[in-house]
Formats: C-alpha cells, sequence, structure tokens
C-alpha cells in the first residue's frame, strides 16, 4: 500500500470543499463577465414619450413641447457655468439654422441658472433666437431623466425620445440622428 | 481524554457561539438602526445614488443634479406621495441603479450567495479536520491510503492522541475561531466611530460657482464674458474683493468707462484701496488722460510695495 503513488494535498482536503472553493470562484468570475457585459448597455434606450416640457421661456413666450408635435425636437440640457455647454452651443445654433426649414426646433433646457448670465453667453454665441425654457430648481431636468450637463435629447415627430447624449453631441452624432428623422418628412 | 473534559469542551463550543451570536446581532442591530433618517425629504435623498458622481449619495453630492433630485424629492413629499411611490418615479426615470440598495435580484443576489456558501464550506471542512481520527493501533501515516476510518460511536480517542499532529490542526481552527470573534467584536464596536457625523450638507453658493467661472474664462481671456459673471456673482456677494475683479475684467475687456464706475464704487467704501486706486488710474488713462497721472501717483504713494508699484512708477516717469 506504502507504494501507492500519494493523493496531492488539494485532493487529501476532501471533494466538498475543493466544490465549494470551485464554484466560489465559477460564480464571482460569472458575476464580474456579467457584470462589464451589462455595462455598455445603458445608452440607447427603445423609444419613450418625451415627458412634458411646459413653462415660459426666457423671451416670455409660452412653451410647450407637445404643441410641437409634428416637428423634430432636439432638447438641449445647459448652463452659462458649464464650460462644455457654452463650447456646444454654436453647434446647435448651427443646426437650428440649417435644418429649421425641414422642421427641426432646437429648445435648451437651462440648468439651475441666473438669466442674465444665459443672455449674456447667448449674446456671446450669437444664440439670441434660440427658445430657452428656464429651469431654476433643476425639476424638469430630472424629470427628464438628466445626468449631467451638457445632455441632449432628440424627439421625433410622434413625441417620442428616440436618442439621447450624455454629454457635448458632435456635427456628427447631430447628423446621424437627425437627418434621417428630418428625410422622413 | 476525560469526559468531564469533552463536556468542558462542549460548554465552551457553545458559549463561544453564543458570543458569535450576539456579537453578530449586535453588529447588525448598530449598523442598520435608525440613522438621523428624521427628515423624510433626506432619508429618501440618502437611499438614491448620484447619477452624476461615483460612489455619493443624492443626499451628500453638491453636484447641481443632485441638488435638482433633492428639491424634486421635496416636492414630491410635498404633494403627499409616499416614499415608494418617490422611489418608483426615480427608477422609471434614472433605471434600477439609481437605488442605493437595487432589489437584490441576478448577480446582486450572488453578493449575498457566494459568502454563505463559502462559510457552509468552511464549516464542512472545519467540522472534517476537528473530527477526532482514530484508527486503533496505527498511526496516522501508515494508514491505508483513502478516506480515514471512523470511530465507532460513543469510542474514545487513542491514547496517543493528544499530542501528535493531529492536534495542531485542532489548535489552529480555534485559534481562527477566536481571531475571528475579536474581529467582529472590533467591527461592532468601532462601526459607530467609523462613521462620521454627517455635517450639515452645504448649500451650493451659486457665487462661488460664478467666480470660479468668471476666473476660467479670465484664464481663456474672455474678458467680456468674465466681466459678466462677476456681475452675476456680485448681485449674490456685494463685496469689494469681487467688484475689483470686475473691474479688472472690464478694463481688460476695453471697458474703461464700466471699470472706472467700479472702482468708484469700491473707492467710496475705502478711499485709500490700492486695487481701486490701480483700476481708476489706468481706466483714466482712456477717459480722462488728464485725471491719470494724479491717481496712479496716489496709488504709489499708497502701496510702494505692490506687485505693480514698479510697472506705474516706470509709467508716469516716461
Amino acid at each position: 500500500m506504502s507504494g501507492r503513488p500519494r493523493q496531492p494535498r488539494w485532493w487529501r482536503a476532501g471533494p466538498v470543499p475543493t466544490a465549494v472553493l470551485l464554484l466560489s470562484v465559477g460564480l464571482g468570475a460569472a458575476a464580474t463577465t456579467g457584470h462589464l457585459a451589462g455595462a455598455g448597455e445603458v445608452r440607447q434606450r427603445p423609444a419613450v414619450p418625451a415627458p412634458a416640457l411646459v413653462g415660459t421661456t426666457l423671451a416670455g413666450d409660452r412653451f410647450d413641447l407637445a404643441a410641437l408635435r409634428g416637428r423634430v425636437v432636439l432638447v438641449n440640457v445647459f448652463a452659462s457655468w458649464c464650460g462644455p455647454c457654452r463650447d456646444e452651443l454654436p453647434l446647435l445654433v448651427e443646426a437650428a439654422g440649417r435644418w429649421s426649414p425641414q422642421g427641426l426646433a432646437v429648445v435648451g433646457l437651462n440648468l439651475r441658472d441666473g438669466p442674465e448670465a444665459v443672455r449674456a453667453l447667448l449674446r456671446e454665441a450669437d444664440a439670441d433666437g434660440l427658445t430657452v425654457l428656464p429651469d431654476p430648481d433643476g425639476t424638469r431636468a430630472v424629470d427628464w431623466g438628466v445626468r449631467g450637463v451638457p445632455e441632449t435629447f432628440v424627439v421625433d415627430r410622434a413625441g417620442r425620445i428616440v436618442a439621447r447624449q450624455p454629454g457635448v453631441v458632435t456635427a456628427q452624432w447631430l447628423q446621424e440622428h437627425l437627418a434621417p428623422l428630418l428625410a422622413a418628412a | 481524554m476525560t469526559r468531564g473534559g469533552l463536556a468542558g469542551r462542549r460548554l465552551l463550543v457553545a458559549l463561544g457561539l453564543a458570543a458569535l451570536l450576539a456579537l453578530a446581532v449586535t453588529g447588525l442591530a448598530r449598523s442598520a438602526g435608525p440613522g438621523a433618517h428624521q427628515d423624510p425629504v433626506r432619508a429618501l435623498a440618502a437611499e438614491l445614488r448620484c447619477p452624476a458622481c461615483q460612489g455619493e449619495s443624492v443626499a451628500d453630492s453638491r453636484s447641481p443634479i443632485a441638488a435638482s433630485m433633492r428639491q424634486a424629492i421635496a416636492d414630491q413629499v410635498a404633494q403627499g406621495r409616499s416614499p415608494e411611490q418617490i422611489r418608483r418615479w426615480f427608477v422609471d426615470r434614472y433605471g434600477p441603479e439609481v437605488l442605493a440598495r437595487p432589489p437584490l435580484r441576478g448577480t446582486g443576489l450572488l453578493l449575498w450567495a457566494v459568502p454563505v456558501v463559502a462559510l457552509l464550506g468552511a464549516a464542512y471542512a472545519a467540522r472534517r479536520s476537528l473530527r477526532p481520527i482514530r484508527t486503533p493501533g496505527a498511526p496516522r501515516r501508515r494508514r491505508p491510503a483513502g478516506r480515514p476510518a471512523r470511530r465507532p460511536a460513543g469510542a474514545r480517542p487513542g491514547p496517543d492522541e493528544g499530542s501528535t499532529p493531529g492536534r495542531r490542526p485542532r489548535v489552529a481552527w480555534w485559534l481562527s475561531a477566536v481571531g475571528l470573534a475579536v474581529l467582529v467584536a472590533a467591527v461592532a464596536v468601532a462601526a459607530d466611530r467609523l462613521t462620521p457625523p454627517a455635517p450639515p450638507p452645504p448649500a451650493t453658493d451659486p457665487a462661488a460657482v460664478a467666480l470660479r467661472l468668471a476666473r476660467d474664462l479670465e484664464g481663456q481671456q474672455r474678458y467680456d464674458a468674465a466681466a459678466q459673471m462677476y456681475r452675476e456673482a456680485l448681485r449674490e456677494r456685494p463685496d469689494d474683493a469681487v467688484r475689483l475683479r470686475l473691474a479688472f475684467a472690464m478694463l481688460r475687456s476695453s471697458d474703461p468707462a464700466g471699470a472706472e464706475r467700479t472702482a468708484r464704487e469700491v473707492l467710496d467704501h475705502t478711499p485709500d484701496s490700492p486695487d481701486g486706486l490701480l483700476v481708476l488710474g489706468l481706466a483714466q488713462r482712456t477717459t480722462r488722460p488728464g485725471d491719470a497721472p494724479r491717481t496712479l501717483r496716489r496709488f504709489v504713494a499708497v502701496a510702494p510695495d505692490h506687485p505693480a508699484a514698479g510697472e506705474i512708477r516706470r509709467l508716469l516717469t516716461s
């Protein structure tokens, strides 16, 4: 009997602890990879009806998103105290000028800001014509599920959010998400 | 080993288990006990994760979005909505990950299952190695390979067993158990002291934000916009230091008239303010060149050690 090869130590520890250890490692690995795989899917969700957006604009006019049904609406959440928002503004103004004949409306939801600072920013960016809806306490933005500024939503002609971009939008992003909607008039 | 020794050991085990259980319950009670949760808005905010931050709750974060979310909670509490309704409202907008404690499901469940499975496995291993091994008449090494012989129920351990290597794992197990108990006790006792008393959430100060932004804009040489931000800040915080920064920004954005006006406001409060005199003098070089040298000379007289004094002296002599 002593001539029989000695079994490795881990085997002598018994099959149950070994199985438990392997199971734990396996579950841990599964949890980690599952988590990693799930992380990238936050961005684009299926189209959902846009929350209401009603109020008085910076210029003193009445604004109701529902009244823009039939047009494509770009809702940009911004603030004058946010540097990237300031940089992004000229692009939005350009998009408004370029696509409004085809039915695009651009509205800025101005998060926790002062009217004077916004007016100064609009003047500086040559964006005086932009529709700006003040959101002094930020609750409108929270109703839209905004995670930070800037954030941009595309609302289609049926009033559904079909795209959202946390962070700065690029000309390419606008082209990709607006052009198809505007072409299908 | 005597029967009394065995009973004594059983008592020890029972006492050890009781102590562990008591400590575990104490620890749980301390960590789950009611904190400072009288305010329903704060309690709900503490349950929500700030979507713009890393590992901060809506209650603790200073980000504007978290402030907005606190406002949304307060509004809904004021409307008489239940905490559960408010929680669901946020989940609808931000997804289930907005909850600091998401419902147990999928991988989250594993976080609880894995330690339980591991503990059960450890307990089984402990039981196996703690069980006295007895092979009558044969020392351990000579035993046929394979599983150890089981002791018949009620049989006593062999006389030589106490001092053999079989005893060592047992001591190790007991030491580990005592160590674990001490660890749990330490955590249970220290848990309270580890959480610092929550400081009152500092209100977001719009003036501070405006000032920071204005300084950034100045760094980018956008003095017009910076002056605008200083004006915003000034409305929140009428302060001569801010007024001086505004005056400097106006001077640089080629608005000497505005700079002069602002500098004069400062000098109305403190007639000998060196910076006030400096901006006023520099502005006057454009608006009324006749008065500028007098103001600048006064500046040099009031603050001969000012960083700009040497430059101004040169300007005056040229």
